[in-house]
């Protein structure tokens, strides 16, 4: 799966930390997240959809053989 | 984020207390006590020494290893689960291990090998992952 969390937080002008305060997590788990190594659960997801006010498929995609 | 069953945060420092704390206990009060001829009988001066200090870092490793982290949050918790896995893994490796190559191992060694290697590696791992995690958020700042 990959995300474009790391776009969305450039278009808004928010730092990793503060995306990190308003989803109740911490800036590592962000951090691993933007950098494909952490699948976030379905609740994180939506939190972060959330955050940048757009569907969650917009922020995350499926890729091939997933 | 909801963790059931995991410490507050400062009870870490109450388990490296516990652990810290037996390393005095045992070097001091050791010289007094003939470990391999323990007296007999429960609740001797050897027993509750041995009780005392085994107790003593069972519980401290125990505390420590499942204390909540500073932000507990989802990643944590499969880092802690992962951990644990792993932990059980290699518990049960070394126990086979055990069994099959030492030869009338004294059962009493055996349990506390098994009480101590499942919590030890489980904190080796879960600290080591963490470090790792938050080594590679620092770099990519």
């Amino acid at each position: 799966m990959k995300n474009n969390i790391r776009v969305e937080r450039a278009i808004k002008n928010i730092t990793q930390a503060e995306l990190a305060e308003q989803v109740q997590v911490s800036r590592q788990t962000i951090n691993t997240i933007e950098s494909n190594k952490y699948v976030p659960s379905t609740i994180l997801a939506l939190k972060i959809g959330r955050v940048f006010g757009k569907p969650v498929e917009d922020i995350f995609v499926l890729e091939e053989g997933d | 984020m909801k963790t059931r069953f995991l410490f507050p945060y400062w009870f870490r420092y109450l388990g490296l207390a516990c652990f810290l704390v037996h390393i005095p206990v045992m070097l001091f009060f050791s010289q007094y006590h003939d470990m391999d001829n323990p007296q007999p009988g429960l609740f001797t001066n050897s027993h509750i020494f041995f009780i005392f200090t085994t107790l003593m870092v069972t519980v401290g490793l125990f505390l420590f290893a499942f204390s909540k982290e500073k932000v507990e949050d989802e990643q944590i918790m499969q880092l802690r689960r992962d951990s644990l896995q792993w932990a059980v893994y290699f518990n049960y490796v070394i126990l086979i291990g055990v069994l099959i190559f030492t030869e009338h191992m004294e059962i009493r060694h055996i349990l506390l090998l098994n009480m101590w290697t499942l919590l030890l590696f489980f904190i080796l791992r879960f600290q080591w992952v963490i470090f790792k995690m938050n080594w590679s958020a620092r770099k990519g700042d």
